[in-house]
């Protein structure tokens, strides 16, 4: 893009970037040689993980002392002056999160094109994810980067003026960015622990300590270049075991070019798996546990007694035999994990018949791979029913992951450091060119990685498994687990589950790539959550100080005491996500999903509006905003199992239109349009306005 | 800055651009993929078509999109300015700023 303003400094000023730029992907290319040539020489796989770790945080840390700063436009925009290319390449590094790396491609792998009438996803991500952008392009960042703001609550006192408004973006921007923010630190404790082999808590603290050591000290200045930076480490990461799984299968590393040769073969391949006699077996065994934990639940009082006496009475007859000890130790410790009351055992069987249940199905439950929608809209009434919900819940979901791009803050933010109007838009366009080269790979991944678990791995023995599925297995049994449940040595589809998070860290282990691919990719999905975590960090804090205590006039303090201020709330915030992130909470995407409908819901709404019609009141937005919000948490919420103590009749009966409560967004946004365009059409002022204009 | 601030009214060439783009956005994403199943039918090179403008296509004509809107803006105001500065050549008079 043509800069507009091409004075010499400017471009000496680009050119020195490039220059830098250039140093620094030939540097890291250089160190994935100089490791390659060390593995080979021998160099244990216990300190490869370990000094990928460390040296790429190390570097962030780097740049991010660097550009330390107190200064409020620095820490805040970054000065302003980003140029388009660079603002975009750190976008997309803000963009992508762990969800986007780490989960993207498992989710594609997992779901196909279009995931069940349960739970929708597959390429409703990819579109959502990068179909957003034209929305940010043409109706939000040009015309918020004119107004001249710091954060996006700004742009609804500027707008509207009075007090509400703001207060209200501002806690919406900490309730969507906070949700966000705990799935990327579970994903940086994630890769962490099963990196250098420490437990998932402490991995955590490794991880936050690179976040705040970027964003602590250099606000916006430093975290632009750190996801720079972070930015060529993702790339190499995914592009690389892409390129040698598609040159292994396929004899071209061009991936998203070759990938749909793999696709007929997959279906070629389903279609002899959902003949064959050995995961019928697998299916009709699941079908048997999930029976079993049914009857239990009908009398649960009863059969936990059952069970604990049976367990009593196993470790009794071990006694008798002298059995090893280390068999009565076994049997009495499942004894003891058993659950502890009616209640615990009531959740936890619920759970299991559910799990079973689902692996009950052909192809361990996955749909058709290339096939658009479950279902068949000839078919029976309730295939017909299915097709018509997938279809429904797809499209619900990227609308919500479309518009919720529109309204996320700390993407919107992005587009405030570039040095005009014209390079705002320019800016958004390179931000959806780098997304773009990733995720047009995502779903190739998917593919080969489909193709090489049902060529390979099926139908492989059991004695003959790679060591890396028990390692994994051992970090968290949701993430992988292989079990031999029909008792015949050979490995079946049905009974491998891989969990959505863990398809792309283990791609080089399962293609046979040396270690240090694993290595980079860990380090790559380290990069993505770091990166995200970093800009949604500062958009909290931002909003917590310059938002919400600093936003009356009374609270005097230098710019300087202001940043400092923020920075102290950036790590209380940091720490308290790290504390959820603790709890294990649930997958990364459907965290995130969540985010998306709830920003959707807040922002969108008022701040198209709020550009686009004059009429819009102050009145109108709180009430568009709360309106929106409301409902889509609600709706959310409604559908949490820990709010069922609640009385039944607050809760929504049922899901609204078959919609699932991560598209919660489908209701807000609109509710949001209806409330706002409704409140101010009533308040509107009584004459005409007063001038047509005000200054900027 | 304590009162309301209401934005400046939008070109009409603008508005024509953005709702023009817009419809190509919705028709690639939200019809392409309506339809998904009907032009799964349609193979072209070990590709359904369906599959293909989900995982692919949607996505560089979103690309297209960005880039054509940032085009045709800069354009605008490039001879919007050029408009002006004639105006303000021939009439030696204040003029009104546009503005994007």
């Amino acid at each position: 893009m043509a800069e507009n303003n091409s004075s010499d400094t400017d471009r000496a000023y680009l050119w020195r970037l490039h220059r830098i730029l250039a140093l620094y992907v030939t540097g890291v290319l250089a160190f994935l040689a100089l490791m390659t040539w060390a593995e080979h020489q021998g160099l244990s796989r216990h300190w490869i993980g370990p000094i990928f770790l460390f040296l790429t945080v190390m570097v962030y840390a780097g740049i991010g002392v660097y550009g330390r700063t107190t200064d409020p436009e620095e820490y805040y925009v970054a000065g302003r002056r980003i140029p388009p290319m660079y603002n975009g390449m750190a976008a997309a590094a803000d963009w992508m999160s762990a969800a986007s790396f780490i989960s993207l491609s498992g989710a594609l792998y997992l779901q196909g094109f279009s995931g069940t009438p349960g739970q929708a996803g597959g390429l409703a991500y990819l579109l959502g994810w990068t179909g957003g952008f034209c929305l940010v392009a043409m109706l939000i960042a040009p015309h918020l980067r004119a107004m001249g703001l710091y954060t996006v609550p700004d742009f609804f006192h500027v707008r509207f003026g009075g007090r509400w408004p703001r207060v209200i973006a501002a806690l919406a921007a900490v309730l969507c960015s906070f949700t966000y923010v705990v799935a990327q630190i579970y994903g940086v404790g994630l890769i962490a622990s099963r990196l250098t082999g420490v437990q998932f808590e402490i991995g955590i603290m490794l991880g936050l300590g690179g976040v705040l050591l970027c964003s602590f000290l250099g606000g916006m200045r430093a975290i632009t270049w750190t996801q720079v930076a972070q930015y060529v480490v993702v790339l190499l990461a995914f592009l690389i075991p892409v390129s040698w799984l598609a040159y292994k299968q396929l004899g071209n590393p061009l991936a998203p070019a070759v990938y749909g040769a793999q696709i007929s073969k997959i279906a070629d391949l389903e279609a002899q798996l959902l003949d064959s006699p050995a995961e019928h077996q697998v299916v009709q065994t699941y079908l048997r546990r999930a029976q079993d934990f049914e009857a239990r639940l009908r009398d649960v009082e009863g059969a936990l007694e059952r069970e604990r006496e049976k367990g009593r009475e196993r470790i009794r007859a071990l006694r008798t035999q002298n059995a090893d000890v280390g068999l009565i130790v076994t049997a009495s410790r499942e004894l003891a994990a058993l659950p502890r009351d009616a209640a615990a055992a009531r959740e936890r069987w619920t759970r299991e018949m559910r799990e079973n249940y689902e692996r009950a199905r052909p192809l361990g439950g996955l749909p058709l791979h290339s096939q658009a929608y479950v279902g068949d809209p000839q078919g029976t009434p309730d295939e017909q029913r299915d097709y018509e919900l997938t279809r429904r819940n797809f499209l619900a979901l990227m609308f919500c992951l479309m518009v919720g791009t529109a309204g996320l803050p700390h993407l919107l933010t992005r587009y405030y450091t570039s040095p005009t109007v014209s390079a705002a838009r320019a800016s958004v366009a390179w931000s959806l060119f780098f997304i773009a080269l990733l995720y047009l790979s995502a779903p190739a991944l998917a593919v080969l990685v489909k193709f090489e678990v049902m060529q390979n791995l099926v139908g492989s023995s059991f004695e003959a498994l790679p060591t890396w599925m028990a390692q994994w297995a051992r970090v968290d049994s949701s993430l992988l687990s292989v079990e031999d449940v029909n008792a015949d040595g050979i490995v079946q589809f049905g009974e491998i589950r891989l969990g959505a998070d863990l398809i792309m860290l283990a791609t080089p282990e399962l293609g046979g790539l040396p270690y240090v691919v694993s290595g980079l990719v860990a380090a790559g999905g380290l990069a993505a959550a770091l990166s995200t975590a970093d800009g949604l960090l500062l958009t909290i804090s931002n909003a917590l100080v310059r938002d919400l205590y600093f936003q009356d006039a009374k609270r005097k303090a230098s710019p300087e005491q202001r940043v400092i201020l923020s920075k102290f709330a950036l790590l209380s915030v940091a720490l308290s996500a790290a504390f959820v992130a603790a709890l294990k909470p649930s997958e990364i995407l459907p965290m995130v999903s969540a985010s998306f409908s709830l920003a959707a819901s807040a922002f969108v709404p008022v701040m198209a509006l709020g550009i686009f019609w004059r009429g819009t009141t102050r009145q109108g937005a709180v009430a568009g905003m709360l309106a929106g919000l409301g409902v889509a948490v609600y709706y959310l919420l409604s559908h949490v199992p820990a709010m069922r103590a609640l009385p039944s009749w607050l809760l929504a009966d049922g899901l609204w239109f078959g919609i699932q409560p991560v598209s919660a967004g489908v209701f807000g946004v609109p509710t949001g349009l209806v409330a706002t365009v409704v409140v101010s059409w009533l308040t509107r002022p009584a004459p005409a306005l007063p001038r047509i204009r005000s200054e900027m | 800055m304590a009162g309301p601030f209401p934005p400046d009214l939008h070109d009409v060439r603008h508005l024509k651009l953005k709702a023009g783009l817009l419809l190509l956005w919705a028709l690639v994403s939200f019809g392409a993929t309506y339809f998904a199943r009907d032009l799964q039918v349609l193979v072209f090179g070990g590709w359904p078509l369906g599959y293909w403008i989900a995982a692919q296509g949607a996505v560089l004509v979103f690309i297209g999109i960005v880039v054509v809107y940032g085009w045709a803006m800069n354009r605008f105001e490039r001879q919007d300015a050029e408009r002006l500065a004639a105006d303000a050549a021939a009439l030696s008079d204040d003029a009104d700023r546009p503005h994007g």
